[in-house]
């Protein structure tokens, strides 16, 4: 079982916790994740699987035999680094077959290994340069060459394409995405571009403040975010977070009500609870220069061209709603109406932000898979 | 099973130790016998009356010291040390600071010139610098006597006058030290942000100011250090001219402590005195020492 | 940076003197080598002579044996700098990558012996070389001088320029210590090591201090020591001989700084004090 286990791992440096209590499970060969802000701890994470931190409390198991005190070399691990770390003075080839001749592979293995990890990246007539004569594409396949070469069960990398720019990670996705299909390693990514972690991942774990706010498949971090924090780091902008007031049929935001259906009162009820916060992402909210049967009404403060859309800022009653427009251009001052897509709409408990969950009737044959939806908050 | 884990942690961690312990060993071991050693025994022999060569050493306790804070000689020494610091720091350090600013900064043809040139005696014995000074800045006979003759200015017999035989060779000794500080403040200097440099020239601010403002507190960790080393090592370098050329007269007119030192140990066979000698040196560097290091740990602005 | 035509001008003389009066020696050094012993007197002001000749170097040779010395002179330089870069290379890869106990305090004490005064660790040093029976030998030369703290200071500053990643990546391949030293560490510090090296070979081909101490017949001399004997023995009637033995001395450190200039000169603008 090529699986990566955690049980309550801990990291710290001195008095400052980096890593609190991690308990989850990476699949065999699956593509997890790790996604989060800058100092969410998800490189820590990370380098204890590969044994280049040492971990302060808890157990970490890998392929059923428990890690800790597991030198870096032994864990069967890869590992492509955000800087590349390729070795500036050896050549491509030199680079990609060193830990092999460290592990005393044949030379026909190790020349086989060669010819098939440079004719899958296209390095071929590359071999003899050094990296510092690679451009940056070239030198992030190099990096992967290497990593996959080692052809080991765990293959970890640790935001391997941030340095490239836009065009080049589309094509390093697929690279990725190929070398994977192929060696079908347990891939432990770590990144915080959430564009990349939506494409890539099988599974997201989302990292806050040391500590996982979410593990699942993409769409349900989207869709169905466990607490208020997924719901605002994913998506762009983020997901609007707003005071409201619930009353028996209704809730209200600033002076205006909007009336729910069934489905949530009934949900609402069975939570027993009415200190809430109400979630709803830019992209689901519906914008009318007329007013709607139920919804609310607003004044334009500012929009942003994102290209492909715009983003329509709003001000209710003293808070700001953000929505998502694809053809209306609005400008400063306009009223506006608009409602929220009564299916798409989010509760948080407003002491512990975590979701209140979602009714039954809602949940698309995609979501309905309560393994998957566990909320681990 | 727990246990046995902890048991292989901590082996583990040992075995680590061990490697980092053991590369470190053959310098620990140099440093241990021909520096901290004699150190320890040296603060040993200040204690005791010696020549050197009797099997007898004689336990005396503090009347070295005595004898060293009561010699009217003692004083003259340290007056000519600290002549020499200022002389020394104000050669080395300042002038070195400016250059360092101006070839680093403000200049842009020749710098690679000037930087080999300045740092080429460096690598150049002291013993053929000071011999080298000594007959160009011969009274009577050198080039330098002969040319300010055609202007009617004489040079005074340097190395028999008192005063003048310590600016001489502070000159002498700077030749060989100025390069390695220069280099140093050029190092740092050049480690400074040349945005910022040029945003301060876009507000129009007078390179003086750049100089005072920016350039000296940015690289003031280097600063204090060469401030230090100048003072520490130019004061070993004096040693060579001084043995040279004037065997530290006339009438130890151009000892320093260092010197001085030496000279009660190897010459006159006073190791006592000698020992009490590099003792207090060793306090007066001390002192500094604590200097730069409360200086460095507070408000310092380091280098990257 | 644009300045005054005047002021970048003036820099340029102010510069240029320095750097006359301090190469000026060098130079005159050489010219006064070839020039026979009254004209040194008498035309004082020729830097290179009418009547250039080769009795100097030809005393010197005749009156002292020049092989020994140079060779005396040599070998104390070579293997004081072998082991220096060996010793300073191992305590910094230490210092550098192992976590352990006490790092910090070590790497402290060795590196503030740059400050202690040479006159405190003398006479101890005399004894135990004398004890030793080294006494008038080169080894009692080279002894003392196999760690540096200066070495130690610059490799672990050039050390630490390595990015860490690289080193990770060769534990993750299960390399051993020799290994990344061998392998990877060296190959990238090797600017540095070799102008360190280069610093310690030239400091120890000009030390004084320390021979003069240890070395008491000519034969063991090094040569500032026999240019120093030069000097003090037989006063100013030998001066050109003085300096052809100048130039000797000078011209191996003057070869390998021109060689390698660009090399240490990086070394010790990049490695910066901190």
């Amino acid at each position: 079982m090529k699986e990566i286990r955690f049980e309550h791992v801990k990291k710290s440096y001195g008095n400052t916790e980096v890593v609190k209590d991690l308990n989850f499970t990476i699949r065999e060969g699956e593509r997890l994740i790790l996604l989060g802000p800058s100092g969410c701890g998800k490189s820590t994470t990370l380098r204890m699987i590969a044994g280049l931190e040492d971990i302060t409390e808890g157990s970490l198991f890998m392929n059923g035999k428990k890690m800790n005190d597991v030198p870096s070399g032994k864990r069967n691990a890869a590992m492509v680094f955000q800087n590349y770390a390729l070795y500036p003075h050896m050549t491509l080839k030199q680079n990609i077959i060193y830990g092999l001749k460290v592990q005393k592979l044949s030379k026909e293995e190790i020349q086989s290994r060669l010819d098939f990890v440079l004719d899958m990246l296209q390095l071929k007539g590359l071999e003899d340069r050094l990296p510092k004569d690679l451009s940056g594409g070239q030198r992030q396949r190099v990096a992967l060459a290497r990593a996959t070469v080692k052809r080991s069960d765990f293959f970890l990398l640790d935001e391997p394409l941030s340095n490239l720019d836009a065009q080049l990670r589309v094509s390093a996705r697929k690279e990725l995405l190929k070398i994977h299909d192929m060696f079908k390693q347990t891939m432990v990514y770590v990144t915080h571009d959430q564009i990349e972690a939506m494409t890539f991942a099988d599974r997201i774990a989302l990292m806050y403040n040391g500590e996982l706010q979410m593990l699942d498949t993409p769409t349900n971090v989207y869709h169905r975010p466990a607490n208020v924090f997924t719901a605002k780091f994913i998506g762009s902008p983020p997901t609007n977070i707003l005071e409201m007031n619930y009353h028996e049929k209704s809730i209200s935001i600033g002076q205006q009500s909007f009336e729910l259906n069934e489905i949530w009162l009934k949900h609402i009820k069975q939570r027993n609870t009415s200190d809430l916060l109400f979630g709803i992402r830019p992209e689901h909210v519906e914008l009318s220069t007329a007013s709607f049967s139920n919804g609310y009404r607003g004044k334009v403060k500012y929009t942003e061209n994102l290209g492909s859309n715009y983003s329509v800022y709003i001000d209710l009653d003293g808070q700001e709603v953000v929505a998502a427009s694809d053809h209306k251009h609005w400008y400063k001052g306009d009223t506006v109406y608009f409602r929220p897509m009564m299916d798409r709409i989010h509760f948080f408990h407003k002491g512990t932000g975590n979701s209140i969950g979602y009714p039954e009737e809602l949940l698309d044959a995609d979501y309905k898979n309560k393994e998957e939806s566990r909320v681990l908050a | 099973m727990s246990a046995f884990a902890a048991v292989r942690k901590s082996l583990q961690l040992n075995r680590e130790n061990a490697i980092g312990y053991g590369l470190l060993i053959p310098s620990i071991i140099i440093f241990a016998v021909f520096t901290f050693w004699p150190f320890l025994y040296t603060v040993y022999l200040s204690f005791f009356d010696w020549n050197m060569i009797s099997p007898e050493k004689e336990f005396v306790g503090f009347k070295n010291y005595m004898e060293v804070l009561g010699d009217p000689r003692t004083y003259q020494i340290l007056g000519n040390t600290f002549l020499y610091i200022v002389i020394l720091l104000a050669i080395n350090c300042v002038v070195p600071y400016i250059f360092a600013f101006v070839i680093g900064v403000v200049l842009q043809r020749w710098n690679g010139f000037y930087k080999s040139a300045l740092f080429l005696p460096a690598f150049i014995s002291l013993v053929v610098g000071s011999i080298l000074f000594t007959w160009i800045l011969n009274p009577v006979s050198g080039p330098v006597a002969i040319v300010f003759g055609w202007i009617g200015l004489e040079i005074p017999n340097w190395t028999k006058t008192e005063g003048w035989v310590i600016l001489v060779l502070s000159l002498i000794t700077s030749w060989k030290v100025f390069g390695y500080n220069f280099i140093l403040l050029y190092a740092s200097i050049n480690g400074i942000s040349k945005e910022i440099i040029e945003s301060a020239r876009l507000d129009n601010i007078p390179l003086w100011r750049i100089f005072l403002q920016i350039i000296l507190p940015m690289s003031s960790a280097t600063g204090v250090y060469v401030f230090i080393l100048t003072i520490v090592q130019s004061l070993q370098y004096v040693f060579t001219p001084v043995k040279v050329v004037t065997q530290g007269g006339p009438d130890y007119a151009s000892s320093n402590l260092i010197y001085h030192a030496y000279h009660e140990a190897f010459v006159v066979y006073r190791t006592g005195h000698s020992a009490t000698l590099s003792i207090m040196t060793m306090g007066l560097f001390l002192v500094l020492l604590f200097l730069y290091f409360k200086f460095a740990d507070r408000g310092i602005y380091y280098e990257n | 940076m644009k300045i005054n035509r005047t002021v970048e001008f003036t820099w340029h003389v102010i510069f240029m003197a320095t750097v006359l009066v301090l190469v000026f020696p060098i130079i005159y050094a050489v010219g006064m080598s070839f020039k026979p012993l009254e004209d040194a007197y008498n035309n004082v002001l020729n830097i290179f002579s009418l009547h250039p000749t080769l009795e100097n170097y030809i005393t010197f040779f005749d009156t002292l044996p020049v092989l020994k010395v140079t060779m005396n002179t040599f070998i104390i330089a070579s293997v004081a700098t072998i082991f220096k870069v060996f010793t300073s290379f191992l305590a910094a890869y230490a210092f550098v990558y192992f976590q352990f106990k006490g790092k910090e305090i070590v790497y402290f004490l060795l590196i503030s012996t740059i400050f202690i005064p040479f006159t405190v660790t003398m006479i101890p040093n005399y004894l135990i070389i004398s004890d030793l029976g080294l006494l008038d030998s080169v080894w009692g030369v080279i002894l003392p001088q196999l760690a540096d703290a200066i070495g130690i200071f610059l490799i672990t500053q050039s050390m630490r320029s390595i990015p860490l990643s690289l080193i990770e990546v060769a534990r993750l391949d299960n390399l051993g210590h020799g290994k990344i030293m061998k392998d990877i560490v060296f190959p990238l510090v090797r600017p540095a090591v070799t102008s360190v090296g280069i610093w310690f070979f030239i400091s120890s081909w000009n030390e004084f201090v320390w021979p003069v101490l240890i070395l008491k017949t000519t034969e063991n001399y090094t040569l500032p020591l026999a240019l120093q004997m030069y000097i003090s023995s037989e006063g100013g009637t030998n001066f050109t001989v003085a300096m052809a033995v100048s130039v000797i001395t000078m011209i191996i450190p003057l070869i390998l700084y021109l060689t390698f200039q660009k090399y240490i000169i990086g070394t010790f603008t990049s490695s910066g004090i901190k």
